[in-house]
């Protein structure tokens, strides 16, 4: 049916399209960690930061343009963020987990359904004229997919620059190792809980507008993206940072692989099937260690 | 009056599959978001046997059957955690469900669902059959609602709330933690694949779009308002939520207005959990603690 090189050409481009998506799944599940990292839980309502920045997005855009739409719609994002932590999470902080759990599931279903009402259930796109393509050899890539990467390594390079090189960052990874030490140790709690919900949303909010690019909008993309994000978070161990990047590139690459594979009405299965296979046979994530267990 | 009975029947299927959430998340604090993958496995078995040719009756109970068998094969893995990861798995497991409900077309025929399941005992699939199908759900609600009630009072209840408040008190007590919580989960799997039987053959309809997150949302908040962990809570929750959803439907509303119902009714279900959370978490029946 095909030559040796196609063949060879048609999992590259694979390959590469997992790791662009993968780049975006990336973001993600880096603000995803890094909420639980700090406050030791699994924030539901994250996928709708997403789509809440990609459908904002779409509402400056019309009277905008584009490029200057992503401002106030990002800003609005984190202003959402913020608010979600201060008057649902912070009120419930010292009450029992599943408390906390039960109000983020209801703020997440919310949200997406504030959504719905809004722009309704319809597919929606930016609009764009599909750029021209372009290529490397045989590979192919579109400008957008250039850009999705681009966004990515700027975004998570700030963020390893914060990390590393700040006294701020310090702070953040003091807090993530344990938080009852690091305020005894007099680090501002207050401000650490604001960085960490800042650039949370903000990862989640540009990484929405870039899958909008990318393919289009619809309300449901947060809920989907967030069983992928929380998938990419196991692989690499519950707020590990670089774990949650690394395993979004792997979520990105083996759901694209799976397409040769399998129906692409699964593509969102193999997430799941990971899932099940990480719980199963290494709890703390690939590149985890089982200390943060929890 | 057939308006009213049709109100009954859904309120006391959903105070099955109430009673059944209530027995992971209320009795043993096991956060199962994914709950209508059971009632849907319940709801899809049953109606494909019984389109097949089997007796509804029977395939009612086969139903329940795969739809525990399912829960106690995903609990294994799902299981070896503790907290937050058995929520996103089974958040994940009833997405994936949902999925294969809508892929498998040579099975479950997509998002076309399957039209005329028969109902069981003979009962008219018209409105005719409306009191007796109420009855044979009460029978069955009644049975859910009698088991759940002794295993919560047996000692194997008293285990299960231990494993909530701490489980390493429960390991020290010798219980083997694991294992009660796989059989507590094959248990309200159990219940809810019963529930979802129950209304695959009351509907005689099915489709994917009948086992969404909306679904697990809906019955989650039956459970949080009515009292986690009692015994009448997720009936009061129950018929309370099914009540209000249904009155809605008389609201002399415009048509235009149509639209926004769906996406309003889901607004106020999230805020209504956000809300209890914050002023009441224990619900309207709060739990007894001795």
């Amino acid at each position: 049916m095909w030559g040796e090189g196609e063949v060879s050409t048609y999992y590259a481009q694979l390959l590469l399209n997992g790791v662009i998506a993968g780049s975006v799944y990336a973001l993600f599940a880096v603000g995803l960690t890094m909420v639980y990292g700090v406050f030791r839980f699994i924030n539901f309502a994250h996928g709708e930061l997403i789509a809440w920045g990609a459908y904002l997005t779409l509402l400056f855009s019309q009277v905008l343009p584009f490029s200057a739409a992503v401002a106030p719609a990002l800003g609005l994002t984190l202003i959402l963020g913020i608010s979600q932590d201060r008057y649902v999470y912070s009120p419930l902080r010292r009450r029992s987990r599943i408390t906390l759990l039960i109000a983020s599931i209801g703020l997440s279903y919310f949200l997406r359904n504030a959504l719905r009402l809004v722009w309704g259930s319809d597919l929606q796109t930016y609009g764009f004229e599909a750029w021209r393509g372009l290529s490397f050899g045989d590979l192919n890539i579109t400008r957008i997919q250039l850009a999705m990467v681009a966004a990515a390594l700027l975004f998570l390079g700030f963020l390893y620059g914060l990390l590393k090189f700040t006294m701020l960052g310090k702070s953040l990874r003091a807090a993530a190792d344990n938080m009852e030490l690091a305020e005894i140790m007099g680090i501002d709690m207050k401000r650490v809980g604001m960085t960490v919900w800042t650039l949370s949303a903000l990862f989640a909010g540009a990484g929405g507008i870039l899958i909008g690019l990318d393919t289009n909008l619809e309300p449901m993309m947060g809920l989907t993206n967030l069983i992928k994000s929380f998938a990419a978070v196991l692989l690499g161990g519950a707020g590990n940072v670089w774990g949650a990047l690394l395993g979004g590139l792997f979520i990105g690459v083996a759901e694209n692989l799976g397409v040769a594979f399998f129906s692409p009405g699964y593509k969102d299965a193999v997430s799941f099937a990971l899932i099940v296979l990480l719980l199963l046979f290494r709890p703390a994530g690939l590149f985890g260690i089982l200390g943060g267990v929890r | 009056m057939d308006y009213l009975l049709h109100t009954l029947v859904v309120a006391v299927i959903y105070s099955a599959f109430a009673v059944s959430l209530n027995l992971e998340l209320g009795f043993t604090g096991l956060y199962n978001f994914g709950h209508v993958a059971f009632f849907g496995i319940g709801a899809y078995t049953s109606a494909l046997l019984s389109l097949a040719g089997f007796p509804a009756a029977a395939s009612l109970f086969l139903g329940m059957g795969a739809s525990g068998a399912a829960g106690a094969l995903i609990a294994v893995p799902a299981l070896r955690l503790t907290g937050d990861y058995f929520g996103i798995a089974t958040l994940a497991f009833g997405e994936m469900i949902r999925l294969f409900f809508l892929n498998e077309r040579w099975l479950t025929k997509g998002p076309m669902g399957l039209p005329g399941i028969p109902r069981p005992f003979g009962i008219h699939g018209g409105v005719a059959g409306l009191p007796f199908y109420l009855l044979l759900s009460a029978v069955l609600g009644a049975g859910v609602f009698l088991l759940a009630y002794r295993l919560t009072r047996s000692p194997f209840g008293r285990a299960l709330k231990v494993v909530r408040e701490d489980e390493y008190v429960a390991q020290a007590l010798g219980k083997n933690v694991l294992s009660l919580k796989v059989r507590i989960v094959a248990m309200g799997s159990l219940m809810a694949g019963l529930a979802g039987a129950l209304y695959g053959h009351y509907i005689t309809y099915i489709s994917p779009s009948d086992f969404t997150l909306n679904e697990t949302i809906l019955v989650l908040l039956c459970v949080v308002l009515g009292g986690r962990g009692t015994q009448w809570g997720p009936v009061l929750g129950a018929f309370l939520v099914i009540f209000f959803q249904e009155f809605l439907r008389f609201l002399p509303l415009p048509v235009e207005f149509g639209r926004v119902v769906a996406p309003l009714q889901g607004m106020v279900y999230g805020a209504a959990l956000i809300l209890l959370m914050l002023k009441r978490p224990e619900g309207l029946l709060p739990e007894y603690r001795v």
